[in-house]
């Protein structure tokens, strides 16, 4: 059996952070949203990482499932990634003139997305979701944006709910929320509202939090892009979460539609910090009027690190490496907890499996595995997708699989 | 920032929903009524409708005024909540032989319900003060959280995103709430944490009072594991949300 892991350095470096950081640790890395349950049984601050681990400041090692809740699609680390961020780096990094690499990634990006003509670069998820909606509303000259339910597009005003602390009710007044895979409804909303909605935003396909994701219905992104273009109203697909792990030619393509706008961060650099909005054409002058910046957005190292990542992908196959290594992960998981006589639900697409265990709504069993196996080595979350990146081997699937024996046998156990 | 119907609704069964529990907790409060038996129906035109029947040392709170001994109609809730607020004094349309009862014991069951709900660094230094007055803040608190659930705008917002089942919110070996979720309607209910699909414990009174001034932030509580959240966590998120705009109701 193996031992539990333990986290005195973790606890005491969380007492100093909720001294000077609001909540400690905030955000989704933080046990609060990050829904620690029991908060005992995860670290709270990492050392080092390397591959598919990070280590704690208790020297524990994990397999990292949540990879840094995206960037690290080729292993924390990456040589070739590193190697040409250390290049960039002893050239310049934030300088007075972009650098040409700016150009060299916006032309790899067009030529590897197949919806996108041109590319602008920003730092966050949020940054090119929210400039996806002012340039909408530039383009359309209208207010309304449609959303689906369960979404998340960042942490910007617009799209946050009524409901959370700082928000006003203009913030959100021109927002509509439909539930997903309804385009019935979508097409009734375009019908109540002709002439005045600039965009509908979505994901590709539900990864929300809290409940099986859920693929698009056959036909379901087809009738949202024909309606769209009917009525003159942009398309815009936020793949920051899943952007790269499905398709490198974007997720629309995986589905089979063309966006007018997509937006990608996390996997696109592999951990360094930028993101990017691709468009077609019809929007590039739009873009253009927009004012839009920041001090770091056009930064070199991270278009160096992002060309080395995709021309990475592209040579590794990355899609179909994940989908295969996520499927053994899937298989070997609900044949594990089958064996105990539990119900696991893995759902979503195989490279971002979100697990839930069916046998009990209140999800405590759920929790209560998760935890087991995070006390063991292998770090899952709870009501979030998890990742999988290229580092992973078979031998982790193996540890994973075992831990996850041993974390089942726990609770049956414990359950007697 | 407060919509005054909401308000109505919170101070009706959150504030003197919870003066059967001052009855039961508090010898003063005990006293009072001991010999009572008379009904006070609170009737808010575009608002709520409640009773309060004080009977055999008693107290309860009944939806609607049939029946009630003394009958206090107000026409707007923005009346009501001046009753509250002291602002305003209420005029019986029945029971005008019974205002004796008003004058010389309802006034000072709600004198000693503010002393403890809004409760002095003095008052709490004594510990039996303490652990009722925090008793009766967590009772408060759910009854505010379900009527703003079902009538404030922003907070039926969060409570569009609960789903149904109940949801415990206790003090370890201490007192607790529950509130039952039903088709993004909260009502305050009996329920053992067994019973409930998500929980939010305290580890103490300390700790829930801490929480309650404000004092702590929940967040950090949840880190330092002074705050135990789980279950179905994204009741608890929203409930927290509404939790937000029953400070702002309250204060």
């Amino acid at each position: 059996m193996k031992a539990c892991y333990e986290y005195p350095k973790s606890r005491e470096a969380f007492l100093r952070a909720a001294r000077v950081i609001p909540s400690g640790v905030y955000g989704h890395l933080g046990p609060a949203e990050g829904c620690f349950v029991p908060v005992e049984a995860f670290p709270l601050f990492s050392s080092r990482a390397e591959g598919t681990y990070f280590y704690d400041l208790d020297g524990n090692r994990f397999i990292d499932y949540m990879c840094a809740y995206g960037p690290n699609i080729l292993g924390y680390g990456d040589p070739d990634v590193e190697e040409a961020a250390a290049r960039q780096r002893a050239l310049g990094d934030c300088t007075t003139s972009p650098s040409t690499v700016m150009i060299d990634f916006a032309e790899l990006l067009v030529d590897t997305v197949a919806s996108a003509d041109w590319a602008f670069f920003a730092k966050n998820g949020n940054d090119v979701t929210s400039m996806a909606v002012m340039l909408a509303r530039a383009y359309t000259r209208r207010k309304k944006i449609v959303f689906f339910k369960g979404y998340y597009h960042g942490v910007s005003p617009w799209t946050q709910k009524l409901d959370y602390a700082g928000i006003i009710e203009e913030d959100v007044a021109h927002n509509i929320y439909l539930d997903w895979n309804d385009a019935d409804a979508l097409e009734e909303t375009f019908r109540r509202y002709p002439g005045q909605i600039a965009a509908v935003i979505s994901q590709p396909y539900m990864h929300g939090n809290f409940a099986d994701n859920v693929m698009p219905a056959e036909g379901f992104w087809q009738k949202v892009r024909h309606l769209c273009s009917e009525n003159g109203t942009v398309l815009v697909i936020d793949d920051v979460r899943a952007g790269f792990r499905l398709d490198l030619q974007g997720s629309d393509h995986y589905f089979g539609f063309e966006a007018d706008l997509i937006c990608f961060c996390k996997a696109l650099a592999n951990g360094y910090n930028v993101s990017a909005l691709c468009g077609k054409d019809f929007l590039k002058n739009t873009a253009s009027s927009l004012s839009y910046t920041g001090s770091y957005w056009l930064s070199a190292v991270p278009f160096a690190a992002g060309i080395a990542c995709i021309q990475k992908m592209k040579r590794l196959n990355i899609p179909a490496s994940l989908n295969e290594t996520g499927k053994k992960l899937r298989d070997g998981l609900i044949e594990t907890a089958r064996k105990y006589g539990y119900d696991l639900h893995v759902t979503g697409a195989l490279a971002l499996p979100y697990l839930r265990i069916a046998d009990d709504p209140s999800l405590r069993t759920h929790q209560a595995f998760i935890a087991e196996c995070v006390r063991r080595g292998v770090f899952f979350t709870n009501h979030h997708n998890h990742f999988i990146n290229a580092a992973m081997t078979d031998a982790d699937i193996r540890e994973t699989i075992e831990v996850a024996d041993e974390a089942f046998r726990v609770l049956r156990e414990r359950e007697a | 920032m407060k919509d005054p119907t909401a308000l109505a609704y919170v101070n009706m069964y959150a504030i003197l929903g919870a003066i059967p529990l001052l009855c039961r907790l508090d010898e003063q409060a005990a006293a009072l009524i001991r010999n009572e038996k008379v009904s006070v129906g609170f009737s808010v035109r575009g608002g709520p409708a409640a009773t309060l029947v004080f009977s055999d040392g008693t107290c309860t709170l009944r939806d609607g005024v049939q029946g009630a001994s003394i009958r206090l109609p107000f026409s707007s809730p923005e009346k009501f909540n001046g009753m509250i607020d002291g602002t305003v004094t209420p005029i019986p349309s029945r029971g005008f032989t019974r205002i004796g009862f008003l004058l010389r014991k309802f006034m000072p069951l709600t004198g000693i319900l503010t002393r403890y709900l809004r409760a002095t660094p003095e008052d709490l230094s004594d510990p039996v003060f303490f652990d009722r007055s925090t008793t009766l803040m967590l009772q408060v608190i759910a009854g505010a959280v379900a009527q703003l659930a079902n009538h404030d705008p922003v907070s039926r917002v969060s409570a569009g995103y609960i789903v149904d089942g109940n949801i415990f919110v206790g003090i370890d070996n201490g007192p607790h709430v529950a509130l039952s979720a039903q088709q993004h309607r909260l009502a305050v209910c009996d329920a053992q944490e067994k019973d409930c699909l998500s929980y939010m414990r305290f580890p103490d009174m300390k700790t829930a009072r801490a929480l309650f001034d404000g004092q702590v932030n929940a967040v950090v509580c949840v880190g330092l594991g002074q705050i135990r959240i789980g279950g179905m966590i994204s009741q608890i998120d929203n409930l927290n949300r509404i939790l937000d705009r029953v400070a702002c109701y309250l204060a």
